[in-house]
């Protein structure tokens, strides 16, 4: 599932006109990679999945008027003041995973748990189609 | 637990000037765990009437042979191991004596039997205490002096802490100094003891609620249960991410953290390392894919390419995806195959696929398959001083990027690749 809509978001940028330049490709090619996982069977439930298409579609609508962008605004989330119970590291996992803001510590573990199986199926899908069709 | 014994002691504080010490002991008794009340009653510790068993010695507290005693009997229980349930006593004496020595100024260095430093240093405090009381309201040291001197519990630390104030026993004015002097004493000592006995007690105690103290690693205590509950799911959880992550080396928690971040880290930064190397290929997939796929079927596979093996592959290529789409593709990939979409595959063919020349090998190093060599594409095989084949552009970035990429991906990839598909 995951596979399949890499590969035909793929299809999609190498059909798209006029080579674009190379770090808008790149830039296409990395949201296309993070909407299949997103998109995966498996994680279509995940909080971090829902975070993290939210996140691409919000970067999707910044980019065409970049010079007057306003910065996302800023949601009210839960305080991020670092709750008494967690280790000290906790802040970083909630930045580094999609969604982990609002979380508490047991389902950010979980979440990470999910998050970090699904980087791995794609950065593997990645490297195997890489592989095959350079050649 | 202090809350019990003052509850106790106010309810049995009218009624304890007369008989019926022996209903205050059986209360108290009972309210403590069975271990405790076990304990106790063999040993009877409350029983005054054994001679002065006081390893204690330096007593100042001359005629204080009752609390004496008491101090001696607690400290037994304490030093013989009971646990916690001989923690639980200093705790609750410690909670009445932190409550009131929150109160009570700093008087002058304790009596000996305050700064003794001896682990129980503080017990004669509370007991002497409860000595006035019992000296001065009920005037009987036997049956109902260790009663007595509960009661003093409830009604002395509290009145104690307000001794500067007005002492509220009846000849409690050489009493008052004295209480004072003690907390005095026994202040640094009872801040030194406490973490001791409260982590034993398993913060069961905190709350001063009347409920039955729990044993050592349990607790009753709704709020404890669930944080309990709380550290289990998390070591949980925990444990499954240790098994996900590449170092599970099942070092403490913060390590493990520290190295699930760098992982998710490292994973992000292949996924962006990867999307940039496949600039080129992304033009390139296209038509390579036809490419592949007449190669692949024709005769360069391996085996020998009839329709047989075909659709024997097919039907491992499905068992596989089911498992695995990663390991589907490599396995695809093995045999010179891929996997697309049929739109795809006849939009592609139907395209003019011209030849593209295979780009140079990079980084040959300790690739354990050499189908696992991360190759990158490149529209003519321009070597350079370096091998590195740029797609388009300058140089210098690409470099930059393809270096890296290189580097962690031949150091990484293999390991990641096996781990994954083991």
């Amino acid at each position: 599932m995951q596979a399949l809509h890499f590969l035909q978001a793929l299809a999609r940028i190498a059909r798209a006109a006029p080579k674009p330049a190379h770090s808008a490709r790149t830039r296409q090619i990395r949201h296309a990679a993070y909407a299949s996982m997103a998109h995966s069977s498996r994680s279509s439930r995940r909080t971090w999945s829902r975070a993290l298409l939210h996140r691409l579609r919000q970067r999707q609508q910044q980019r065409p008027g970049r010079l007057l962008t306003v910065r996302r605004r800023v949601r009210i989330v839960t305080p991020i003041t670092s709750r008494p119970e967690e280790p000290a590291r906790a802040e970083t996992l909630r930045q580094l995973v999609p969604g982990g803001r609002g979380m508490e510590y047991c389902n950010l573990l979980e979440e990470t748990a999910d998050y970090v199986q699904c980087l791995r199926a794609q950065v593997q899908l990645m490297q195997t189609l890489l592989d095959a069709f350079s050649s | 637990m202090s809350g019990s014994l003052n509850g106790n002691s106010a309810s049995s504080g009218g009624g304890a000037t007369g008989a019926g010490g022996d209903d205050f002991f059986d209360q108290m008794l009972s309210s403590l765990p069975s271990p405790w009340a076990d304990l106790a009653n063999p040993k009877s510790p409350w029983d005054l009437t054994t001679g002065a068993n006081a390893p204690r010695s330096g007593e100042d507290c001359g005629g204080y042979d009752e609390s004496a005693l008491l101090a001696s009997r607690l400290r037994q229980h304490q030093i013989s191991g009971s646990g916690s349930p001989a923690g639980a006593k200093p705790m609750m004496l410690h909670q009445m004596l932190m409550s009131a020595a929150g109160r009570a100024p700093g008087g002058g260095a304790g009596a000996g039997a305050g700064g003794a430093g001896d682990p129980s240093g503080f017990f004669p405090l509370p007991l002497s205490l409860g000595r006035d009381d019992v000296e001065g309201a009920f005037k009987s040291p036997n049956g109902t002096g260790a009663e007595g001197l509960f009661n003093g519990y409830g009604g002395g630390l509290p009145g104690a802490a307000q001794a500067n104030n007005q002492p509220p026993f009846h000849h409690a004015q050489q009493g008052a100094p004295m209480p004072a002097q003690n907390f005095g004493g026994a202040a640094p000592n009872a801040g030194a003891q406490a973490p001791a006995p409260a982590a034993s007690g398993g913060g069961a105690a905190a709350p001063p609620r009347q409920r039955v103290r729990a044993r050592r690693g349990q607790a009753t205590d709704p709020h404890s249960i669930a944080e309990r509950l709380r550290r289990e799911r998390i070591a949980e959880r925990m444990k499954a991410l240790q098994e996900l992550v590449p170092n599970a080396n099942k070092t403490d928690k913060a390590s493990m953290l520290d190295e699930i971040i760098d992982y998710v880290k490292f994973l992000q930064l292949q996924v962006k390392v990867l999307s940039m190397s496949r600039l080129g290929g992304a033009a390139a997939v296209a038509p390579l894919v036809a490419n592949m796929s007449s190669e692949g079927q024709g005769g360069s596979n391996g085996a020998g390419g009839s329709d047989s093996s075909l659709t024997v592959t097919e039907q491992q290529v499905a068992k596989l995806m089911e498992e695995d789409m990663g390991s589907a593709m490599q396995y695809l990939q093995g045999k010179g195959l891929c996997l697309m979409p049929i739109s795809l595959a006849s939009a592609i063919s139907s395209a003019t696929c011209h030849p593209r020349a295979s780009a140079s090998h990079l980084g040959g190093g300790p690739a354990a398959a050499a189908a696992h060599h991360l190759i990158l594409p490149g529209p003519q095989a321009q070597p350079n001083s370096n091998n590195h084949v740029n797609p388009d552009g300058p140089s210098s970035p690409n470099l930059s990027g393809l270096t890296a990429q290189s580097a962690m991906a031949n150091g990484n990839a293999d390991s990641h690749k096996d781990a994954s598909s083991a």
